[in-house]
């Protein structure tokens, strides 16, 4: 496999300018000759499918739910970053692109994360324009909020609403362009393989969840922005259909798969209550702008939260990291957290909690302040536990949220396999080792209106507009595959066996072994065990896993078993690149890796890179590739946010 | 206070397809959580037909944190249930009493025809919106965004309509399933933008044209939207719909 | 299509057609109305005003062919969007709820309607097409001082009034006049006009039954 950054040449300011200027051209009447498949319609991929929509290609737009409005970036509450210094508190785009590397704990590429921090500005100026209804000042300009990890103020919001909003956008965009006939739209698809023909992707294969029919689709290009891949640990604050399963399938077709181990654990979520939970939900981390987290300095406090003084308050944010205070980065906070409650200070029924505390935010602003700005939030915790946090502080807990790993692609968004263009969570690119706060939205809609646009037009002028149409082989090959794949979910409950488990049992336990062992803080013994109990696991599965009804159908049991398998075999990769990777960075702490005070210790001379994985067959172990990071504008250092 | 765990009588619409004959089945669930969601409370049931054999009950669910607007059934005549501005992955089993029976219904209406049990097609929805829902600006075309200030209430009103996320519960609970409050709340986040000004007429036209073709009833003002409505859209926006096309109709040079 | 048409025949365009029609029987009600309660002040006020309504002449036949037209279109409209609202619900709900939107206005719209429909066809056979040998007032007095016409005349009034008291409100939201300015002051003239006129009318339908010398 080979790993060509394919990085311009020339300064950090002046690359994505050369490689806008080196890019081959399609001309204009040449581009309603192409076709191009974009898979998935969040922020990405709506985005994408809009704009080359707009400049006069042919797209076709593929979702999973039944309409492109409800893709998961809908959830994103907080807001989403740029460097418009509208707040003159000395923000820039070196700084933005410094706060995004640096949270990122230096393993991301300089080159990317430059230029998402360049066209950040042009995004608030897009969404703006197509009335997305940000925040304003009382003067009609757009309010900003700081946010973790950053100490201006640049995330632009709606209220907590902004992925929402912002996805809106996009969407309308993309229903324009339906409109004027240049994107189809194919809801309730979901893509079960990608076709490749002479090394190239050139069409994927579809079913139909209405009526479980296979189909297929040909174009000059796939686009991928099919999310990420929090949902393996089944607990999870992704949607419900979030999965891996089409950037699973490109990786058995050659696509790289990039970082698999980092994932973002958010800090701010409704804690676990029960084994029926199917989802955990977030609160917008925007609430540690104003809440403050603490625990009982002691453990095994009974009080009441509001009756327990401040002397016997640990307000444990504060006190470590003076400086950022509860504004720590999101990895930061989570591991803190479990350190309390490790300490066995946490709090609720579960001891896994810690408290948000909005007490003294109400004394200071007031209480209608404070309800205009988490109104909403509030609302929604309330319903969830029944608690008011005006009241009595929230309890929070870390839950898995987002997967900064993804398919390897170049700074052209391309993967290893031409013609696959990978976007938004789905690809690795710009968030490194964490995420910070807001930059989600940013990414997604840097990478689909303004990245992919112009570097996919450099792959299309070079390889043409010509297609295979989809009675090629490559094409029944892969529909037969797929076949298989259904007919051997549907076989244990066809054959009348015994003892038969649903897909959500086999699920939440292969969830529970990766909480257990590949979650926030992460071991060699605990990893190697993951090695041993998730094979075991997935050929219980195959054996043992029942799915009702026929594939012929809407089935949502086989859509689920369909996903799950997929986790079973990808949570392999994702623990081995935990293993193999021996430092701490970012989200993915080693225990056998820290400072003395706890903090995750990167080793640069022997992991400044990017692990890159490669199927080798069905039943070989992955090969493992490694793309170095070079960093020329940005000195990698110890984060400290003290 | 409250037992933590209830049981609970269903009755659940079961329809094979579109054009099969549904009816209502009754199921038992005990040992329910008062901390569930309804949706989780339906995996139970789902978890529990599968393994006695049986067929799952289909049903459409996404975020689970009532924003994407995928869930919804009519439960007990009520879209999304019986608490106000929730919807149903939002509603909680503790608003339940034991013993209690539920009648469980897809959202019902000509132009969102039944796929299977409780799953609908709105793909309608998305047709209203291609008609006009949009402000016509090209990727990379768009002035600095502070370049034309909105004033704060205004913006605030554009976010309160803007916040529809198109479950079509409106047009569930209303009784001559119209799609008013839906399309007044777009038509609405745009009119009161000055961004949406250019187009503001050829909106109102294209998007009223396409609500009505698409099958939906006429508005008599019953209220019983904005009553079930997940996120609290207000029916003062239908009147400035109702205001926004008869203002075009009267006006405008636009032909719809 | 012209832009007329067009707009006549789209869902709103019909609201329009019922708010403003709906408003000029309003109109006309109050009129009406204010004229009849003349009879509170005996038989001389009561002839005296019809007789200068009658002295109107031609004037009077033409408001009456006006009134007679805006009292179809209203009804033809209205059983249009009846019929179109049905259509849009192929099957009913096995639960029939109210989320606490609907009044009892509101819900009984079309049934009211009928009421109103059938209730001033009895009305005109009362004393529009009668024998007008005697005067109006004769006529009046010996219509409603039988009990089953006051029951009728009370149930077609009571239809009335709720039928009003959705109207009047839903006409300026159909016309799209709401405002939080104004809101309440809509809602309290909607009341006061719905209450006004059902309490006239219903007042003389009493009076002259229990008091049919008043018109003697």
């Amino acid at each position: 496999m080979q790993l060509d950054a394919k990085i311009p040449e020339g300064p950090l300011s002046e690359k994505w300018d050369r490689r806008r200027f080196e890019n081959r051209l399609v001309n204009p009447a040449n581009k309603r000759k192409y076709e191009i498949l974009v898979v998935g319609t969040g922020l990405a991929g709506a985005s994408a499918a809009a704009t080359l929509g707009e400049l006069g290609y042919n797209v076709k737009a593929f979702c999973i739910q039944d309409s492109p409005r409800r893709a998961h970036s809908i959830a994103a509450q907080g807001g989403i970053n740029a460097a418009k210094n509208y707040q003159n508190d000395g923000d820039s785009i070196f700084r933005l692109f410094y706060d995004t590397i640096k949270g990122g704990d230096f393993r991301s590429r300089e080159a990317n994360v430059y230029r998402l921090a360049q066209v950040s500005n042009n995004i608030i100026d897009q969404c703006v324009a197509q009335g997305v209804p940000f925040a304003r000042e009382y003067g009609g300009t757009l309010a900003n909020r700081s946010f973790g990890g950053a100490q201006v103020s640049r995330t632009f919001y709606a209220r907590g609403q902004t992925g929402q909003q912002l996805l809106f956008g996009a969407y309308s965009a993309m229903m324009r362009q339906v409109a004027a006939g240049k994107v189809t739209l194919f809801p309730r698809r979901e893509m079960m393989d990608l076709v490749v023909i002479d090394g190239k992707a050139k069409g994927i294969v579809c079913r139909n969840l209405v009526t479980g029919r296979l189909e297929r689709y040909c174009g000059n290009a796939v686009v991928l922005a099919t999310g990420g891949y929090g949902n393996t640990y089944f607990l999870s604050t992704n949607a419900m259909a979030s999965n891996v399963t089409a950037a699973w399938r490109a990786y058995k077709r050659g696509a790289g798969f990039a970082n698999p181990s980092f994932v973002q654990i958010h800090p701010t979520c409704i804690p676990v209550h029960g084994d029926y939970q199917s989802k955990l939900t977030l609160m917008s981390e925007s609430l540690r702008n104003d809440g403050r987290v603490w625990v009982p300095k002691n453990s095994g406090e009974t009080r009441d939260p509001v009756d327990i003084p401040e002397e016997d308050r640990d307000y444990y944010l504060e006190r470590k990291y003076p400086s950022f205070g509860n504004l720590v980065p999101r990895d930061v906070a989570s591991r803190n957290a479990k350190e309390v409650c490790d300490q066995g200070r946490g709090v609720g029924e579960t001891g896994l909690a810690v408290y948000l505390d909005f007490r003294d935010a109400i004394t200071r602003d007031g209480h209608d302040v404070i309800m205009r700005k988490y109104g909403n939030l509030f609302h929604m915790y309330e319903k969830i536990t029944a608690q008011d946090p005006s009241c009595r502080p929230m309890m929070i807990y870390p839950a898995v949220h987002y997967t900064m790993g993804g398919l390897w692609v170049d700074y052209n968004l391309m993967s290893t396999v031409p013609g696959l263009f990978v976007l938004g969570e789905a690809n690795f690119s710009d968030h490194g080792a964490n995420r910070l706060g807001a930059s989600a939205l940013m990414q997604g809609l840097a990478d689909g209106y303004f990245v992919l646009p112009y570097t996919i037009c450099d792959y299309l002028a070079e390889t043409g507009y010509n297609m295979h149409d989809t009675n090629h082989d490559a094409y029944t090959v892969a529909e037969e595959h797929v076949v298989q794949h259904i007919d051997a979910l549907m076989k244990n409950r066809a054959a009348g066996k015994k003892g038969l488990q649903t897909v959500d049992d086999l699920h939440r336990r292969l969830g529970r072994i990766l909480w257990d062992h590949c979650g926030m803080a992460r071991n060699r013994d605990g990893l190697a065990r993951a090695l041993a109990l998730i094979p075991e696991l997935r050929q219980e599965f195959w054996d043992r896993v029942t799915v009702p009804g026929s594939g012929q159908e809407l089935n949502q049991a086989l859509e689920r078993a369909g996903r799950v398998a997929d986790f079973m075999e990808f949570a392999e990769i994702m623990v081995q690149d935990a293993l193999a990777r021996e430092e701490s960075c970012g989200c993915h702490l080693r225990e056998e890796s820290q400072t003395e005070e706890h903090e995750a210790l990167r080793d640069d001379a022997n992991y400044a890179h990017v692990a890159v994985f490669e199927y080798k067959g069905e039943g070989k172990e992955a090969a493992l590739h490694k793309e170095p990071l070079v960093f020329e504008n940005v000195t990698p250092t110890q984060r400290s946010y003290k | 206070m409250a037992a933590k765990i209830i049981s609970l009588n269903l009755k659940v619409w079961r329809q094979n397809g579109p054009d099969k004959k549904g009816a209502l089945e009754n199921y038992r669930l005990e040992n329910i959580s008062i901390d569930m969601s309804f949706l989780e409370m339906i995996d139970v049931l789902n978890e529990k037909l599968t393994v006695e054999g049986k067929e799952p009950v289909a049903f459409d669910h996404d975020c689970r944190e009532g924003i994407c607007g995928m869930c919804g059934a009519v439960v007990d005549g009520i879209a999304h249930g019986p608490e106000k501005e929730t919807t149903l992955c939002q509603l909680h089993m503790r608003h339940f009493q034991d013993g209690q029976t539920l009648t469980i219904e897809p959202f019902r209406a000509k132009a969102f025809p039944v796929i299977k049990d409780l799953v609908v097609d709105r793909s309608s929805l998305d047709i209203i919106i291609q008609a006009g829902g949009f402000i016509s600006v090209n990727t990379g075309s768009a002035p600095d965004a502070n370049g034309i200030p909105v004033p704060q209430h205004k913006a605030e009103q554009a976010m309160d309509a803007a916040a529809c996320i198109g479950c079509g519960a409106c047009v569930a609970a209303c009784p001559n399933a119209a799609a008013m409050l839906f399309v007044s709340a777009k038509i609405s986040q745009l009119a009161l933008l000055p961004q949406g000004a250019p187009e503001r007429e050829k909106r109102a036209l294209s998007m009223v044209q396409a609500m009505d073709k698409e099958g939906f009833g006429n508005c008599t003002n019953e209220r019983e939207c904005e009553a079930v409505c997940p996120k609290g859209i207000s029916i003062r926006n239908i009147a400035r719909l109702n205001r926004e096309f008869l203002r075009a109709s009267l006006l405008s040079d636009e032909q719809g | 299509m012209s832009w007329f048409t067009q707009t006549i025949k789209s869902s709103l365009g019909k609201k329009y057609i019922m708010s403003l029609t709906g408003l000029m029987l309003g109109g006309f009600l109050l009129v009406h109305a204010a004229g009849n309660s003349s009879i509170f002040f005996g038989r001389a006020a009561f002839l005296s005003y019809a007789g200068h309504l009658h002295g109107l002449g031609f004037l009077l036949h033409a408001a009456e062919l006006l009134l007679l037209a805006i009292f179809l279109v209203h009804i033809l409209t209205g059983t249009i969007l009846f019929l179109g609202n049905l259509g849009a619900r192929s099957s009913r709900y096995a639960v029939h709820n109210s989320a606490g939107g609907r009044s009892w206005g509101s819900a009984t719209m079309p049934y009211t309607g009928m009421v109103i429909f059938c209730f001033i066809l009895i009305h005109l056979f009362n004393f529009h097409f009668t024998d007008h040998s005697r005067t109006i007032a004769d006529i009046v007095a010996e219509v409603l001082a039988r009990p089953f016409y006051t029951f009728i005349y009370i149930v077609g009034l009571s239809g009335l009034g709720l039928h009003v008291s959705h109207g009047f409100w839903s006409m300026f939201q159909s016309l799209g006049i709401s405002h939080p300015k104004y809101d309440r002051v809509i809602r309290a003239c909607a009341w006061l006009v719905c209450g006004l006129i059902t309490a006239v009318f219903i007042l003389i339908v009493l009076l002259l039954l229990v008091n049919s010398n008043i018109l003697v």
